[in-house]
């Protein structure tokens, strides 16, 4: 497992993919924080975090992802995630973050969800 | 640097706030509308309101473009703000035109702050309630979900990935006992040092060696039966703004979560074995069944002499093989063998020399040229230290005679006749040894009434409660009293060795095989 939070952005039409590989704790919560923020000012409303990359998650990182989703939401905007392992998708589903947003099994999955109508 | 506004609060601002309230939505619109207030009061370029929460001073809205290093989405900390404290406070930027409020702008801006500071405790409230609940998950399902890989690499990194993240730790190790070692498994989040010594009471050990760099370290052992089985440590515990120690509460959830992880591992240690154990007894059957199929189905018959065998594994399979070979002539071939060792690895080098022997054989080369062939075959094919003892019989019965070779093995012993036990000693060395070895082919006139006894050493050997061995001398004896019939002698030789050892764990096959003549 990396030390760091590894993010990378896929921009596609109308939705923008995030990708983490580490830990999502304060570090890699914040990164993907203000990877979201820019995406939202960039105009993205709608954003898919695929956290195939990351097994394990924290409390301020939870915490973290949920103020991502509040912003989003304020924006009246959609945040999704896909490639959960089944402890993150349990812990997200404990900590309510599944009610407010959509969990994909995997991103093709996800994709034609948030884009009806395009192709991959 | 920007200046601020502070906000207070007052009883009949809470009265006219509820009317507020009714009116509009969410505490968030009534912040960033009484912003736009703010501003356009001020004259500021932006504004942006802040209110203590959990991990320093949020912002709970903002209007304007702001470029000040304190506007930002993380909390800021106590340092930073100064005296800025009250129900909140507000952040102007660009030069404001004024720095009063009116009451109404005021008001709604306490209103807001005061909304969105009870919100927040309460949202911390409900965070706090709901990871409570995942905390409990972990631990329960340690023992479920962790134990259900049997793959003690994933178990480990599972083990250590929920620890880091229980506790918050930005960092963390595994370490299993390996004998008076703790050796290092798995990281997270940095380096670890590769292995400690046993030996130290691991609740006094001091940790923070153990994650170079790390401020604050926790360790707990990992018991299993009172036994240290290993390490679980976690280093430098998160909060939004930095990291810190952990409280004694934390030791006692990681001691919890350690005792849960215990047990999964000790119980995938025991699944492990017992599925390896099984995966042994299949392959031992399987090579078992192989072996029984080597074996002939039935004796042949022989014109003027009777024929029997009876082999015992020691185990599923055994070194001891048999085996009755027609020969042109009417003539008989008769094997025992008995290779070294046990198990699989002895029943590969029995399959060896059946179809070795068979082939030979065929080839009508003489007993003693066959033996320097199969040897070689031996030398060449099988695996270092393998040998094997065989006592070749050929069966001759117009001329009522016995050819052989005994490679190495127990003397053959002939009762019953004339002659008080003759024995059939060795000819050569066991095959498989030697590349140069060679082996003499003997003859000898089988008597009336006389039998022949061939055995492995595991009749011979078989060992009484007292370790005394059943010996040669004691089946030879056997032999010859019991001039009876084949199966006769066999159930005495079987009766004899069942009150001999009286229960004594069989250490080796037995095989005999009886040859006599009948008129």
């Amino acid at each position: 497992m990396t030390e760091n939070l590894e993010v990378r952005v896929d921009r596609r039409e109308g939705l923008a993919v995030v990708y983490t590989e580490g830990y999502i704790n304060n570090q890699g919560g914040e990164q993907i924080a203000s990877t979201a923020s820019r995406l939202m000012e960039e105009g993205y409303r709608k954003l898919l975090l695929n956290l195939e990359g990351s097994r394990i998650v924290n409390s301020i990182g939870i915490s973290i992802l949920i103020e991502v989703l509040e912003r989003m939401l304020e924006l009246d905007g959609e945040l999704a995630f896909c490639c959960l392992t089944n402890t993150i998708q349990k812990t997200f589903h404990i900590m309510g973050l599944t009610q407010y947003a959509d969990v994909y099994p995997d991103e093709t999955t996800a994709v034609e969800a948030l884009t009806p109508g395009s192709s991959e | 640097m920007a200046d601020t506004i502070a906000v207070d609060s007052s009883a009949d601002r809470y009265r006219r706030l509820a009317e507020l309230l009714e009116e509009e939505g969410s505490e968030r619109t009534i912040v960033r509308e009484s912003l736009e207030l703010v501003r356009s009061e001020v004259g500021a370029r932006a504004v942006s309101a802040y209110v203590p929460g959990r991990s320093g001073y949020e912002m709970v809205g903002s209007v304007g473009r702001n470029e000040d290093p304190l506007h930002r989405d993380e909390p800021l900390s106590e340092d930073e703000v100064g005296n800025r404290v009250g129900e909140g406070f507000v952040l102007i930027h660009g030069a404001p035109d004024r720095r009063e409020l009116s009451d109404e702008a005021r008001l709604v801006l306490a209103a807001g702050l005061r909304l969105c500071r009870y919100r927040a405790r309460l949202r911390d409230r409900d965070f706090d309630a709901k990871y409570r609940g995942v905390e409990l998950e972990v631990m329960y399902d340690v023992g479920t979900a962790v134990a259900s890989t049997l793959d003690l690499e994933e178990l480990a990194e599972e083990i250590l990935l929920r620890a880091v993240s229980l506790l918050d730790a930005r960092r963390g190790a595994l370490y299993l006992r390996d004998e008076d070692l703790f050796r290092l498994h798995r990281t997270i989040g940095g380096s670890a040092v590769e292995g400690v010594p046993v030996g130290e009471t691991e609740e006094e050990r001091d940790a923070s060696p153990l994650l170079p760099g790390a401020e604050h370290v926790l360790s707990v052992p990992i018991e299993v039966d009172r036994r240290t089985r290993g390490l679980l440590v976690v280093g430098d515990k998160e909060s939004r703004v930095g990291i810190g120690p952990f409280a004694e509460t934390d030791r006692r959830s990681l001691e919890h979560f350690a005792t849960q992880a215990a047990i999964a591992l000790e119980q995938a240690r025991l699944h492990r074995e017992a599925l390896e154990k099984e995966r042994l007894e299949r392959e031992m059957e399987l090579a078992s069944q192989i072996q029984r199929g080597i074996l002939p189905a039935s004796v042949p018959e022989i014109p003027g002499f009777d024929l029997l065998a009876w082999t015992r594994p020691a185990r599923h399979v055994g070194g001891d093989y048999y085996d009755f070979i027609r020969l042109p002539d009417d003539r008989t071939a008769i094997v025992l063998a008995d290779v070294s060792g046990k198990g699989v690895p002895a029943a590969l080098l029995v399959s060896t020399v059946h179809a070795a022997l068979r082939l030979l054989l065929e080839r009508e080369l003489g007993l003693a040229p066959l033996c320097e062939l199969l040897n070689r075959h031996l030398l060449r094919f099988s695996a270092m230290n393998k040998f094997v003892t065989l006592f070749l019989g050929e069966v001759d019965p117009r001329h009522r005679q016995l050819h052989f070779v005994n490679a190495g093995h127990n003397p053959a012993l002939v009762a019953g006749g004339a002659a008080e036990v003759d024995w059939l000693d060795a000819t050569g060395v066991p095959l498989g040894l030697l590349p140069e070895a060679s082996w003499e082919e003997q003859e000898r006139d089988v008597a009336p009434g006389e039998t022949l006894c061939i055995y492995s050493d595991g009749v011979t050997e078989a060992t009484s409660p007292e370790e005394e061995e059943l010996g040669s001398g004691r089946l030879a004896e056997l032999i010859r009293r019991d001039a009876r019939t084949l199966p006769e002698i066999r159930d005495s030789i079987q009766k004899t060795l069942r009150e001999f050892t009286r229960g004594s764990p069989q250490g080796d096959d037995q095989t005999v095989v009886l040859l006599r003549r009948a008129d």
